[in-house]
């Protein structure tokens, strides 16, 4: 994030999550010129004036996304002090990632944390304590709920933080004493202690992956069902769901299009997607269905993959888990063990009975562990649960990466002290450390997103 | 005293010298005044130029128009490239000096060049003018000396008492008087003036040691001269020695620390973190069970050695006890004693980056007197002290050099904006953007900064111009030339790249230019030099391009000018420590703001929004 720029920005403001509307920020010099390839119609939004509404529908090339209402903005009279708008939109997870994409391709960048608050702050349309007040109420409506303990939780981060930057900093003083020293005589040991910098990334790459636990928490999963027709997967669905939902019936191809609810499994919002059966067909209605099936399929975080235990593995649901394994996590079900008729599930497979209910825990077992990328942690574990924290955290990890890569190529000091001073610079932002640069963007960076 | 002058620098060392050249060479009638004309470029300490991130620095003198580069190179007798195996954006040369020679050079310099003169008296006070301003310099035998602008470079002879043992007096080095009067003079005028303290060890004669009792350290076979100006004669080059301490050494002194101004706390100086005396390495890394020793000649025309690493203020009859103890010393001759000196130092802080007062304008300070330490700091210093003189007097812009451009930059960062609590050493580390600082670039940063201020040449100004067309060539037939079938069977190490251009072979880290010059005429006729350089840049290529996205968001804030006018009481929301620090240290942009001690993120916020989003 770049301190002085206005480049033009985008944000989602609202929560990422499924409600009726969402709200997406742009801002920046040329955001409303940058917009006018993106409206459907022939309504031209550089040349509205500020403090409008305007119906239209965004588009992604030729394709319409979705309808919207855009708000303008002239500078000086908006929120960041620059030109800018506020898109609102229906409120599903895919149109507002695809909306998010296509502001991204229409040059837009997406904005760092904080990145709105700390433009509106520059351009004098907030004081300072003002803005330090946004960030408090968007904190509070957020984590009421974990108050104080997120505090402390805060301090055990920075806590563990501190500890692998001190050892990294050290491993960094004993490779400068190598480079500003080159005559002097070394103390014995290994030059570069390789085991204190893995010691270090295992703590980091922890704190990263608390973070995704966290974001499951508080986001929760998208986790559609899947399998050939009249495989069970309403009935699996409502049984999850624990109310009669989906239409269920023996005729195969009934949910042609796709049905969605959310459940709470293990504590993490899961959204349920109940999809069109996948089977050869002409018909033009329930091929769609079936296209829009592959779709869901592809853009959810899981795939829970149902195959009727009577009738085995077709080549159907073969191409199918091939198609979907490769894009997200697929857990295979083995469904109708109930009925006579169904032969023993192979060992990778779930069996289950969406008639009875048998196999249901380890099914859902099975999707938490999925959705938090491993058993659940211990809850007295710091979980880090900021952008900002785990942007930083991955770019220390990445640094610290490329540093054993290239020492293991046998590269240079020079330039490992460069990846080291990286991960360094990152982790300095999270201990408190004052680093030289970028002073402005580490104040703001506590800022959540848009605000 | 008659025929007054535009400038007077006070003192003769290092940065003196580069001050003096400077000034002289951009047109302003220089008198440089010095205690002893015959002490003009003494090497005080250790008989060597350059080394990791100084020799940097002396190839960015030359680079500026500066002498340093050139009096190393007709005076060098051992040439090393320090830091081969650890990568060429920290490697550096360094050189042992015939120190006698080194001082013989730098002096018929001045007395060669134009619009300048040297004076032998002893500058003890200031005289500023009506205004305010710097007017001239009183000296001890009552000469009253008008300029316009004054350039401070006093080494260790403001104010200097030596130590030795229990023994100390007035003195700026062993043998010669401390200028007395300027420092309680600049106090006076309200200056902060603080001690700070350094040391030299013992030097010893050649014919005493029995050098087949230690280790040979040899030159490199080829040197490379400091000065990009390719006029470098022939040198003569001789081996160092390489010897260590031992327990008897360690026992005998701490047996007597007590004897020692250092521990008995005569000396309240801070002496140097990075260059430790041998007591002080003693005492705070017990578990050594040795420390090295380089045994470096003081000259050809002399039997004088210089003990590297054990600087030392014991009693003479102690050091010689100690020094005995060493492999290949027992009979050591001790020439003249190691010796400490406390002297008097300016705060830099009180300096603008150009490095002239912002009490007095027309005053420039330079060198130890900053509170820094090393021939090659000061010499860098004074050059731009010079150069900033010159500006002043001809009414032009300062040449302020960033922290993402030359290590000068860094250094005077450093200095104006944290100031130093002891004697400043330059340190790779110390800059941010050290693969942009390399000492093989330094012509191509600075050449075209020493042409615009006048000092540099329009000769070195081509010759930079054919070099860098001659690494475009170089570039253009690294992209071009394929690794032919041949290639691959005539050096295996190429064979996995055949179809590749040499450019993608040269990134892989076990291919080197050396071995594609094998296979092609045409690169192998090319400058060694150039290829190292277009080899690094290839190799180097994706760390310098995040180097240079972190340099671009620095110079964002760099390129933020603050008014000189600015007053801090009218910034609304500045903490009343940020406001204080930034009164003192009034700093020029928003990147040296950030830097300032005390500073911190809210208050640049502020500092922004206060400026608008002017850009």
């Amino acid at each position: 994030m770049s301190s002085s720029a206005d480049d033009p920005i985008a944000a989602l403001a609202t929560p990422a999550a499924s409600s009726a509307l969402a709200v997406i920020r742009v801002s920046g010099a040329g955001s409303l010129e940058l917009l006018r390839p993106l409206v459907g119609s022939r309504w031209d939004p550089a040349s509205a004036a500020g403090h409008t509404i305007h119906r239209c529908v965004l588009v992604d090339g030729k394709e319409p996304v979705d309808e919207v209402l855009v708000a303008v903005y002239r500078s000086p009279r908006s929120y960041t002090g620059e030109d800018g708008a506020e898109i609102f939109c229906h409120g599903s997870l895919p149109v507002i990632t695809r909306l998010l994409s296509t502001l991204g391709r229409g040059g837009f960048r997406p904005a760092g944390p904080g990145e709105f608050t700390q433009r509106a702050f520059l351009n004098g349309r907030m004081g300072l304590t003002q803005a330090e007040a946004v960030n408090e109420i968007v904190q509070a409506r957020t984590d009421r709920a974990r108050g104080l303990a997120l505090a402390r939780l805060a301090g055990a981060i920075e806590d563990r933080v501190r500890r692998a930057r001190d050892s990294l900093a050290d491993l960094k003083a004993g490779l400068e004493v190598l480079i500003d020293y080159p005559d002097e005589e070394q103390e014995a040991g290994p030059l570069i202690d390789l085991a204190g910098l893995r010691e270090a990334r295992e703590a980091l790459q922890s704190l990263v992956a608390s973070y995704r636990q966290g974001r499951v928490f508080q986001e929760g999963v998208a986790v559609a069902l899947a399998g050939a027709t009249n495989c069970g997967k309403s009935r699996l669905f409502n049984l999850l769901l624990r109310q009669d939902r989906a239409i269920v019936s023996d005729t195969h191809g009934t949910t042609r299009d796709w049905l969605e609810a959310t459940v709470s499994l293990g504590g993490i919002p899961v959204r349920l997607i109940d999809t069109a059966g996948l089977r050869p067909s002409t018909d033009p209605l329930e091929s769609e269905g079936i296209r829009r099936t592959r779709e869901v399929m592809a853009s959810a975080d899981i795939v829970v993959y149902l195959v009727d235990g009577t009738r085995g593995e077709s080549g159907t649901d073969g191409s199918a888990l091939a198609e979907a394994g490769s894009a997200v996590p697929v857990i295979k079900a083995w469904n109708k063990t109930d009925l006579a008729g169904c032969r023993p599930a192979p060992e990778e497979f779930v069996a289950i009975s969406a008639a009875t209910g048998s196999g249901r825990e380890e099914l859902e077992r099975r999707i938490c562990e999925a959705a938090l990328g491993g058993p659940p942690k211990d809850s007295t574990e710091p979980l880090v649960d900021s952008d900002r924290q785990r942007d930083l955290l991955v770019r220390a990890v990445a640094a610290l990466d490329r540093f054993e890569a290239a020492h293991a190529q046998g590269t240079a000091a020079d330039l490992l002290s460069v990846d080291l001073a990286d991960c360094l610079d990152a982790l300095g932002e999270i201990s408190g450390a004052v680093t030289s640069a970028e002073i402005l963007d580490r104040m703001f960076a506590r800022f959540c997103v848009g605000k | 005293m008659e025929g007054d002058f535009d400038a007077v620098v006070v003192g003769g060392g290092h940065a003196g010298i580069e001050a003096a050249l400077a000034l002289a060479r951009l047109g302003c009638s220089t008198l440089l005044v010095t205690q002893s004309i015959d002490s003009i470029g003494r090497m005080s300490c250790n008989p060597a130029i350059g080394g990791i991130a100084k020799g940097n620095l002396v190839r960015e003198i030359d680079a500026l128009g500066g002498q340093m580069a050139r009096l190393i190179d007709a005076s060098m007798i051992q040439f090393r490239l320090l830091n081969r195996s650890r990568g060429p954006a920290v490697q550096a040369p360094r050189a042992q000096a015939d120190k006698a020679l080194y001082a013989l050079l730098a002096r018929q310099a001045l007395e060669s060049q134009d619009n300048l003169s040297l004076f032998s008296d002893t500058v003890t006070d200031l005289l500023p003018g009506d205004d305010g301003k710097a007017a001239g310099v009183l000296t001890a035998r009552g000469n009253r000396i008008r300029c316009r602008a004054v350039v401070l470079t006093t080494g260790t002879f403001m104010e200097g008492r030596l130590f030795i043992g229990e023994w100390s007096a007035p003195g700026g080095r062993l043998g010669e008087p401390a200028a007395e009067g300027l420092g309680a003079n600049l106090r006076r005028r309200g200056f902060t003036v603080g001690r700070m303290k350094t040391g030299t060890p013992a030097r010893g004669r050649a014919r005493s040691l029995d050098t087949s009792r230690m280790e040979r350290q040899e030159p490199d076979r080829e040197a490379l001269p400091f000065s990009f100006s390719g006029e470098s004669v022939p040198r003569p080059s001789v081996p160092c020695w390489i010897t260590y301490t031992n327990e008897r050494t360690h026992a005998v002194i701490r047996e007597n620390l007590h004897r020692s101004p250092l521990y008995s706390g005569r000396i309240v100086g801070r002496g140097p973190r990075y260059c430790p005396s041998i007591e002080d390495k003693v005492v705070r890394f017990p578990e050594r069970l040795r420390h090295q020793v380089f045994v470096e000649p003081e000259g050809l025309d002399t039997d004088e050695v210089y003990f590297n690493g054990v600087s030392s203020s014991l009693p003479e009859d102690v050091q010689e006890k100690f020094l005995r103890t060493l492999p290949g010393l027992e009979h050591l001759e001790i020439a003249r004693p190691g010796y400490a000196v406390e002297y008097d130092y300016l705060d830099p802080t009180q300096l603008l980056p150009s490095l002239m007062s912002k009490a007095v304008e027309g005053l420039f300070v330079a060198g130890q007197t900053n509170g820094t330490s090393g021939y090659e700091e000061a010499a860098a210093q004074g050059i731009l002290a010079g150069i900033n003189a010159g500006q002043y007097l001809r009414g032009r812009p300062p040449l302020v050099l960033s922290r993402a451009e030359a290590y000068i930059g860094v250094m005077v960062d450093d200095l104006v904006t944290r100031g130093t609590e002891d004697p400043y050493r330059l340190f790779t580390s110390r800059a941010e953007y050290r693969l942009s600082l390399r000492h093989d670039t330094a012509d191509a940063r600075l050449v075209p900064r020493g042409r615009e201020v006048g000092l540099q040449t329009a000769a070195a100004e081509e010759r930079l111009a054919r070099k860098l067309r001659g690494l475009e060539e170089v570039r253009h037939l690294l992209r071009t030339r394929r690794v032919t079938t041949e290639d691959g069977a005539a050096l295996a190490v190429i064979a996995r790249h055949v179809g590749q251009s040499f450019e993608q072979a040269l990134r892989d880290p076990r291919v080197l230019i050396g071995h594609l010059s094998e296979r092609e005429p045409d690169l192998a006729s090319r400058p060694a030099e150039w290829r190292a350089l277009v080899e690094t840049e290839v190799k180097y290529a994706g760390y310098i391009e995040r180097q240079d996205a972190l340099v671009g968001r620095f110079r964002g804030l760099e390129d933020r000018r603050i008014p000189g006018d600015v007053n801090w009481d009218t910034v609304p929301g500045l903490s009343s420590e940020a406001r204080e620090k930034l009164r003192r240290i009034r700093p020029v942009s928003v990147g040296q703001a950030s830097r300032v001690p005390g500073v911190r993120p809210p208050d640049i916020a502020v500092l922004l929004v206060h400026m608008g989003r002017k850009r």
